[in-house]
C-alpha cells in the first residue's frame, strides 16, 4: 500500500491509525439524520417516506445503498431486524412501528403509559425473544409473531433506566441509573441465554465535596477485545478512563488509563484499543491483551491516506474539507471502527499502520508479540514480523533480545497450532506435525462475546465470529494474502526467510557462533513446544558449527540428538562438514545405518572402500538396489584376487541369473589375467 | 584408580620412574645434568644413572631400527621397562618389578597411558618441558616443578605406604579418557542453553567451557584434547564427590606425605628459594566458597587483602594461557576458561565475570542441575545386567565401562583374560598404526572358566565385554554382543 502523504493529512505523516480516502458517501437528499444498525451493520438515512441503507460491513466506498419504502412520519431510531425482514422505527417516547418488507404491512406497538418513555430498542438473536425495548422502567422482551404480525410479550425486566448503552458486538446492554447515573445493571443476551451481571457502581472523582457530577451515555463505552468485553468510562474530573472487565458473574474493575482531553471516543480496530483524544486529535493505542495498561505508541494523530492531489480543483477542495473535518464535532464514532461525519455523510473506516506501529518502537519482542496477535492484516504483519527479526538479526542486537523475539513467534505458532487456527488457513504437510483443525465452533463461541467465568481469565478465545467476517473483507481487498489470516510463522518459512537469508549476509566467523546461539535457542523454544524443526535448520546448524570448526561440539549435539537425524542432515555430515573432518563423516555414515537408509548406507561403504562390509550389509537388509558392478570395480581396484571372487560369488547367490549377465563374464575374464588367481 | 588393588612390594622395589632429557649431560662428568626427576629420589645417583644409562642405551640401540618411534617396552626377567617419549629427546620411563605371586600383572599401555597423562597435565599447568628448560638451562626449576607436580600426582596411587599402579584388574577401564552422562534431548537442550548463557557472561572472550555432572562430562567447548585434560583434573581435584572426601578420610595420610614431599623437594629446589613452586594437584586444597566458585590458595595469595590469585593453565593446541574459574551447583560443576590475554584488568575482571555468571546464568544452573538429577540413574546408571564391558570411542576419547563395583564380582581368571585380550588388541593396533586404523577386529576367547571375553574394534570404537554366566556356544555369546550393540551402541558393533 503506497503511502500518499498529502500535506494536509495531519502534522507530518507520522501517525499509527489512519482512514483511506475515499470515503462511504452516505448523502441522501431529504435526510432526516444517520443512523447506525451495528446489528446489520447498516448505515440508515431515512427521508421523509424512504429508507437509504449501505452496507458497511464488508466496507467498500462504492457499496450501491438500497431503499425501502416506510409512511412518513419523525424517525427517532431505525434498525432493522436480523433477518432483514422487518423495518422497525421508533416514532416517539411511546410508539415503535414496523413493516415488514415483503407486504409492505405495518404495526405498532406502544407503551402502556404516558410516562413510560421508550429509550431506543434493539433486534437480539437471543433465544427467547427478537426483539427488546429499553424503557425507563426496564427492559421489555418481545417475539415477533409472523402470523399475527404483532409482537408478544415475552419477560420484563423492572428497573429505572436513566440512559442505556447497547452493543450488538457485546451483546450487551447496560442500564443507568441513580442520581449520578453511575449505577449499572447489565444483561447479556446471547443465543445462549440471558445473563444477568451483578449491580456494580462506577467509580466517579468529584471535584469539591458538594458536586455531583452526572455520568453520560457518552462516556461509558463498551469495547470488545479478544473476546472479552470491557466496559470504559470517562471519569472528566478525575481525567482518568476507568475500564471494567465483565465475566459471568462478576464485574472487575481493571485498573484506569490517563486521558489528555474532556472528550474521549474508543475504537476497536483488530482488537487494538484506540483511544481517540478528540481535542488533542491524537489516538493512543492499546494492546490490552495481557492486561497491560502501557500503551503501544506515543499520542499521534489520524492520517487521511489516498487523498488526490491538488490538480482537479474541486476534489482537492473537498478533500482539505475532510482533513479540516477531523474530529469534528459531527464526528460520530461507530462501533467497533467506524466514524461517520454527519455533516457530510461521509463514513471512514478506521485503519492500522502496523508499519508505523512496528517502526516507533525498538522493544523488538514486544512489537513481535502484538504483531502476532494482528489478524485483520495478518500477511503484512507476518512479513513485518519476518523482516523484524532478520533485521534486528542482520543489526547483531543482544542475544538476550534475539532469545526472546524468536519465542514471542515459537509460542505464538505453537499456540495457533494448538487452537487449530493456524491449519485452517495454509495447507500444512504432515510431516511438520500440525493437528487438523477439529475445533470449529465451541458452544457459547457462537454469541459473538460471551463472558468467560472470572476463575478462567487466561482460557482466551481469539476466535471471533466478528474477526472472522472482518477478516473476509480484508482478504477481498488483498487478494494475495486470502491464504494468510495468521500472522504466526511455522517454521520452515523461518528458516528460509529469517535464518537462511541472514546465514548468506553474515559470514564472519564471530557470526556462525551468534547464529548459531540463536538457531539453538530456536530448536529449545520449538522442542518446548513439541513443533517439529524442519531438517533445513538443523543442517544449517551443522554448517555453522563446521564453519567454525567445531567438530567435537558438533558430535555432541549430534549424539545427544539436539539435532535430530534426518536424511538432508546425514548428507552435511557426510559432504559438507565431513568433507573437511572424518569424525563428523563417520557420524553421517552412522546416522545413515540409524536412519535405515539401506541403499545410501550400502553406497557409501563401497565408496569408502569396504565394499565386503557392504555386502554384509546389503545381505542383511536385502538391498538390492545397488549395481553389482559398483562392488565389482571396488574389489577389482583393490588389486585383491579373493576378494573380487568374493564378491562373484555372493552376487551369483544373491541375485537369481546373474551369473548370465556380462559383468559377470567380464570380471570372471578380469579375475582370471589377475596375478595368483583363483577360481571362483 | 586401581585402589581395589592389594599391595605389592615396596615402593623402592616395585617402581623406578625417570625423566630424562638427551640433549643434557653428552659430556663425561656432566651424566647428571641429564636427570629431571627420579623417583625414589632417595636412591644414590650411580643407581639412578645406570637405570637411565640401560634406557637411553636402548632407546640409542632401537632408533636404529626405528628412528620415527623408538623402542616402546622392554620385558626383562624381572622387571618391565615402560618408555614414553613425551617431547623430542625428553623420555619418560617407568621400571615396574614382576611379581607373579602379587597382583603386579600389567598391561602395558595401562601404564603407558599413565606417563602420558602425567605428562599432559604437566604442560596443562606448566607448559612444555622443553620450554622451561630453554628458559633456565640450570634445570633446577624444572626439576622442583617436575619433582612436586609428579610426587602430587603420584600420591593418588598410594596406598598406605605402597603405590598400587593400574594393574589387570583395570582392564574395564581406560585412562586418558571421558565419561560421558547421557542426557535426553531435552535435558542437552537445556545444557546447551545454558553453554550459551556461560559464552554470553565471558563476552567477547572467546573462553571455554566444560560442564561436569558428579564425575561425568555434560558438555565441553574445548578440543577432545584439552577436554581429556581438564576431565582428569576436574574429577580427580574439583568435583564435589573429591571435595567432599577430601576432608574426611584421605586427609590424615595426604597430610603426612605431603610433608614429606615438601622436605625433599626444599632439599632440591634449594637455591631457588625466590621461586614460588605451583603445586595444582596438591591435595585438598581446593574448596567451595560461599558464592559457589571453588577457590583455592594453590596460585597464591594476592598480597594484601588474602584473596586467593585466579588459577592459570594452558591449552595443549593453542597454547593458550587461560585463567581457570570454576562453579559447582551441588553435582553440577561448571568450569571457565577465559584468555589471560582478554582479561587486561585480571582479578577485578575475573571478579566481575564471576558476578555475571551469578547474575545471568544461575537460574540456568538450578534448572539444569534439577533436570539432570531427575535423570540420573545413580552410580551404576550404566551397569548392563550380566555384561562387564568397556566401550571406548577413540574418536572422540570417550569411554563407558561398567561400574567399579560391579567389575570387582569377576573372577580374576575373566579379569586377566581380558587383560590379554585388550593386551593383544593393543598390539594389533600399534602394528596397523598409521596405515589402517579402521581396521575391523574381533576376538572371541573362552577363558579358564568358562567366562567369554570378547573384543571388537571397528571404525575407532572399542568394545570390550566378559560374560561369566553365560551359556557355552559361541553363538549365543556372538548373540549377546549383537544384543548389547544394537541396544547401547547404536548398532556400531553389529558387523553383519
Amino acid at each position: 500500500m503506497s503511502r500518499n502523504t498529502s500535506s494536509s493529512g495531519g502534522s507530518g505523516a507520522l501517525s499509527h491509525a489512519y482512514i483511506h480516502y475515499p470515503p462511504l458517501r452516505c448523502k441522501n437528499n431529504g435526510s432526516t439524520g444517520l443512523f447506525y444498525d451495528d446489528g446489520n451493520k447498516l448505515l440508515i438515512s431515512p427521508t421523509s417516506n424512504q429508507v437509504v441503507s449501505w452496507k458497511t460491513s464488508p466496507y467498500t466506498p462504492q457499496v450501491a445503498s438500497t431503499t425501502d419504502t416506510i409512511s412518513e412520519g419523525p424517525v427517532l431510531s431505525i434498525r432493522y431486524s436480523l433477518d432483514l425482514k422487518l423495518i422497525a422505527v421508533q416514532r416517539s417516547n411511546n410508539e415503535v412501528q414496523f413493516w415488514v418488507k415483503e407486504t409492505g404491512e405495518t404495526f405498532s406497538q406502544k407503551s402502556k403509559s404516558e410516562s413510560d418513555t421508550i429509550l431506543g430498542f434493539f433486534w437480539t438473536d437471543c433465544a427467547v425473544c427478537d426483539i427488546v425495548f429499553v424503557k425507563t422502567s426496564g427492559l421489555d422482551l418481545y417475539s415477533y409473531v409472523p402470523e399475527l404480525k404483532s409482537l408478544e410479550l415475552v419477560d420484563s425486566k423492572k428497573v429505572n433506566v436513566s440512559w442505556y448503552i447497547y452493543t450488538h458486538e457485546s451483546r450487551l446492554v447496560l442500564l443507568a441509573s441513580g442520581m449520578q447515573c453511575k449505577s449499572f445493571m447489565g444483561y447479556q443476551l446471547s443465543s445462549a441465554g440471558i445473563i444477568r451481571l451483578p449491580r456494580f457502581e462506577m467509580a466517579m472523582a468529584k471535584s469539591d465535596v458538594n458536586s455531583k457530577p452526572v455520568l453520560s451515555a457518552e462516556d461509558v463505552h463498551i469495547v470488545t477485545v479478544y473476546g472479552r468485553i470491557y466496559c470504559l468510562q470517562v471519569d472528566r474530573v478525575a481525567m482518568l478512563l476507568h475500564s471494567y472487565r465483565f465475566y459471568r458473574d462478576a464485574v472487575i474493575q481493571q485498573g484506569s488509563l490517563p486521558v489528555y482531553s474532556t472528550k474521549i471516543a474508543v475504537s476497536v480496530v483488530d482488537n487494538v484499543l484506540l483511544i481517540h483524544q478528540v481535542d488533542a486529535k491524537v489516538i493512543i493505542l492499546y494492546d490490552i491483551f495481557a492486561d497491560s495498561r502501557t500503551p503501544v505508541s506515543a499520542p499521534l494523530p489520524l492520517l487521511i491516506r489516498g487523498l488526490p492531489r491538488g490538480s482537479n480543483i474541486s476534489s482537492s477542495q473537498s478533500a482539505n474539507d475532510t482533513s479540516a473535518n477531523l474530529y469534528s464535532d459531527d464526528w460520530n464514532f461507530l462501533v467497533p471502527d467506524l466514524v461517520c461525519d454527519v455533516s457530510t455523510g461521509f463514513l471512514w473506516k478506521i485503519h492500522l499502520d502496523l508499519e508505523a506501529i512496528s517502526a516507533s518502537s525498538s522493544e523488538v519482542p514486544l512489537v513481535l508479540e502484538f504483531l502476532q496477535r494482528r489478524k485483520l492484516e495478518a500477511k503484512k504483519a507476518k512479513d513485518l514480523c519476518l523482516e523484524l527479526l532478520r533485521s534486528i538479526m542482520i543489526e547483531r542486537r543482544p542475544l538476550p533480545v534475539i532469545f526472546r523475539a524468536v519465542n514471542v513467534l515459537v509460542t505464538s505458532f505453537a499456540y495457533s497450532l494448538k487452537t487449530g487456527s493456524y491449519s485452517k488457513s495454509t495447507p500444512v504437510n504432515s510431516s511438520s506435525g500440525v493437528p487438523e483443525n477439529n475445533s470449529g465452533n465451541k458452544p457459547g463461541d457462537t454469541s459473538g462475546g460471551g463472558f468467560s467465568t472470572s476463575d478462567s481469565e487466561d482460557n482466551i478465545n481469539l476466535k471471533k465470529e466478528n474477526g472472522e467476517n472482518l477478516m473476509v473483507s480484508e482478504d477481498q481487498q488483498e487478494s494475495q494474502s486470502q491464504l494468510v489470516t495468521s500472522a504466526t510463522i511455522p517454521p520452515d518459512e523461518l528458516y528460509t526467510f529469517v535464518f537462511a537469508s541472514v546465514e548468506e549476509e553474515m559470514i564472519a566467523f564471530a557470526d556462525a557462533s551468534y547464529l548459531f546461539s540463536i538457531l539453538l535457542e530456536f530448536i529449545r523454544s520449538a522442542n518446548l513446544e513439541k513443533i517439529k524443526v524442519h531438517p533445513n535448520i538443523y543442517v544449517l546448524a551443522v554448517r555453522l558449527l563446521g564453519r567454525n570448526e567445531r567438530y567435537a561440539e558438533l558430535g555432541q549435539f549430534v549424539l545427544n540428538k539436539i539435532i535430530e537425524p534426518s536424511k538432508e542432515v546425514a548428507l552435511e555430515l557426510l559432504e559438507g562438514v565431513g568433507s573437511r573432518n572424518i569424525q563428523t563423516r563417520k557420524l553421517g555414515v552412522d546416522m545413515l545405518r540409524q536412519l535405515s537408509l539401506h541403499h545410501d548406507y550400502v553406497v557409501l561403504l563401497v565408496q569408502d572402500g569396504c565394499y565386503l562390509e557392504a555386502l554384509r550389509y546389503a545381505r542383511k537388509h536385502k538391498v538390492s538396489t545397488v549395481r553389482p558392478s559398483l562392488f565389482l570395480e571396488a574389489a577389482y581396484a583393490s588389486n585383491e584376487p579373493q576378494h573380487l571372487a568374493a564378491v562373484l560369488r555372493f552376487f551369483g547367490e544373491f541375485i537369481p541369473g546373474f551369473g548370465t549377465t556380462s559383468e559377470h563374464t567380464t570380471y570372471i575374464r578380469a579375475l582370471a589375467d589377475m596375478p595368483s588367481s583363483i577360481t571362483v | 584408580m586401581g585402589l581395589s588393588s592389594a599391595a605389592i612390594t615396596t615402593p623402592s622395589e616395585a617402581l623406578k620412574f625417570c625423566i630424562f632429557d638427551l640433549r643434557r649431560g653428552q659430556h663425561e662428568g656432566e651424566e647428571l645434568e641429564k636427570i629431571l626427576f627420579f623417583f625414589p629420589a632417595d636412591l644414590p645417583f650411580p643407581t639412578q644413572l645406570s637405570v637411565i644409562g640401560l634406557s637411553e642405551g636402548l632407546i640409542t640401540f632401537t632408533r636404529i631400527f626405528s628412528p620415527e618411534a623408538a623402542c616402546e617396552v622392554i620385558e626383562a626377567e624381572l622387571h618391565s621397562h615402560v618408555f614414553f617419549e613425551a617431547e623430542p629427546d625428553i623420555w619418560m620411563v617407568m621400571v615396574v618389578a614382576k611379581n607373579k605371586e602379587t597382583e603386579a600383572i600389567w598391561r602395558i599401555e595401562a601404564l603407558r597411558s599413565v606417563l602420558k597423562e602425567i605428562h599432559s597435565l604437566f604442560i596443562m599447568f606448566h607448559g612444555s618441558i622443553r620450554v622451561l628448560l630453554d628458559k633456565e638451562p640450570g634445570g633446577g626449576l624444572t626439576r622442583s616443578h617436575l619433582f612436586t607436580f609428579i610426587m602430587d600426582y603420584l600420591n593418588d596411587f598410594l596406598m598406605g605406604n605402597k603405590f598400587v599402579l593400574p594393574n589387570f584388574r583395570d582392564s574395564l577401564k581406560q585412562r586418558g579418557t571421558v565419561q560421558m552422562l547421557t542426557v535426553g534431548r531435552e535435558a542437552a537442550i537445556e545444557v546447551q542453553s545454558l553453554v550459551g548463557a556461560l559464552d554470553s557472561c565471558m563476552g567477547n572472550t572467546s573462553g571455554y567451557s566444560v560442564i561436569l555432572f558428579q564425575d561425568l562430562l555434560v558438555s565441553t567447548t574445548l578440543t577432545p584434547d584439552d577436554t581429556t585434560n581438564l576431565f582428569s583434573y576436574a574429577t580427580s581435584r574439583l568435583t564435589p564427590r573429591v571435595l567432599s572426601s577430601g576432608r574426611s578420610s584421605t586427609w590424615s595420610y595426604l597430610r603426612k606425605g605431603n610433608a614429606e614431599l615438601a622436605s625433599r623437594s626444599a632439599s632440591i629446589g634449594s637455591g631457588l628459594d625466590g621461586f614460588r613452586i605451583v603445586r595444582p594437584l596438591q591435595h585438598g586444597k581446593w574448596s567451595k566458597g560461599k558464592d559457589g566458585f571453588l577457590v583455592t590458595d594453590i596460585w597464591g595469595v594476592e598480597v594484601g587483602n588474602l584473596v586467593p590469585t585466579t588459577p592459570t593453565l594452558w591449552l595443549q593446541q593453542t597454547e593458550h594461557k587461560m585463567y581457570l574459574c570454576a562453579y559447582q551447583h551441588k553435582s553440577l560443576t561448571i568450569i571457565l576458561l577465559i584468555p589471560v590475554t582478554s582479561m587486561l584488568n585480571g582479578e577485578e575482571g575475573i571478579s566481575m565475570l564471576k558476578q555475571q555468571l551469578l547474575e545471568n546464568a544461575s537460574a540456568k544452573i538450578v534448572k539444569v542441575e534439577e533436570k539432570l538429577a531427575k535423570g540420573w540413574g545413580g552410580e551404576n546408571a550404566y551397569h548392563v545386567k550380566g555384561y562387564r564391558y568397556l566401550l571406548v570411542d577413540g574418536d572422540r576419547n570417550i569411554s563407558r565401562a561398567s561400574p567399579p563395583g560391579k567389575v570387582t564380582t569377576l573372577t580374576k581368571e575373566s579379569l586377566l583374560a581380558i587383560n590379554k585380550v585388550r593386551e593383544d588388541v593393543d598390539l594389533e593396533k600399534s602394528r596397523g598404526n598409521g596405515n589402517n586404523d579402521d581396521k575391523d577386529l574381533e576376538i572371541c576367547i573362552r577363558a579358564k572358566n568358562n567366562a567369554w571375553v570378547i573384543a571388537r574394534s571397528t571404525r575407532g570404537k572399542e568394545l570390550y565385554i566378559v560374560l561369566e554366566k553365560a551359556n557355552e556356544t559361541l553363538l549365543y555369546a556372538s548373540e549377546a554382543i549383537e544384543k548389547f550393540s544394537d541396544r547401547y551402541c547404536n548398532g556400531a558393533f553389529s558387523l553383519d
